[in-house]
């Protein structure tokens, strides 16, 4: 048995959430979160990016837009994210990684997010009071 | 690889992520949550609060940076010389794998 934590974009919720029915995982606990990744130190990388939101922004020499955008690129921000908590066979944890990184890939190459996969111990289902495997 | 959990006080969060991050620990999830802890909570007057707010702080790190991680959380979570009550605690788990999304690669 598996644990699989995956942090994900908000937006990619519905998307994870299809993609892990049809993978037959339907069960998953999902909870909003706040977090942030590995530190982009590529000057380059950052400073399109930076370009790209001004862009975005459209705002003539607004110094509190600059401001704002620069503490997005610079690290000191947390960003939402949604958690989901997914317990799977040993067997299937391959396929579903597989299915939430097709589900949450984007074009921009940084923050699309993370996935853990954790040993379990045990699970039990409330319901019947059944434990390892079966509870799944 | 190995998923730590550290419950602090919601106040000092953002003194650990920061001085977290001087120490090369960038990449974090915060969760806002309330628990109790092994003085069932506080009793202010007849009334006991057993649901306190704390932060949730996750991060995933290799195993020899173990070590260093938890020596940061206790030395920035504490709030005083001697430690108090609520101060917080530390979980340490085994991850298996990790993958990043927009890579589709393996590994931190």
């Amino acid at each position: 048995m598996k644990e699989i934590i995956a942090v994900v974009r908000m937006n990619k919720t519905s998307a994870t959430k299809k993609a892990l029915v049809d993978v037959g995982a339907a069960g998953f606990t999902a909870e909003k979160v706040m977090g942030r990744g590995k530190l982009v130190e590529e000057k380059e990388r950052i400073a399109t990016r930076r370009a790209n939101l001004m862009e975005l922004a459209k705002a003539e020499d607004d110094k509190e837009t600059e401001a704002l955008i620069d503490s997005f690129l610079d690290g000191s921000r947390l960003f939402p994210r949604r958690m989901f908590t997914v317990f799977a066979h040993d067997d299937d944890v391959e396929r579903i990684i597989h299915a939430i990184i097709k589900a949450n890939q984007t074009d921009n190459n940084v923050g699309d997010g993370k996935i853990f996969v954790l040993p379990t111990m045990d699970i039990v289902r409330v319901r019947t009071g059944e434990s390892g495997e079966y509870a799944i | 690889m190995l998923l730590i959990r550290a419950i602090v006080r919601p106040e000092k969060k953002d003194e650990v992520l920061y001085e977290l991050s001087t120490a090369g620990f960038h990449a974090a999830t915060v969760i806002d949550v309330v628990g109790r802890g092994k003085q069932k909570g506080i009793k202010i007057g007849g009334i006991v609060y057993d649901e306190i707010p704390k932060a949730l702080i996750m991060l995933v790190v290799r195993d020899e940076d173990k070590e260093d991680v938890i020596s940061v959380i206790l030395r920035t979570a504490k709030t005083s010389a001697k430690g108090a009550y609520g101060d917080g605690k530390i979980f340490v788990s085994a991850v298996d794998e990790v993958y990043t999304v927009s890579t589709a690669a393996a590994g931190l």
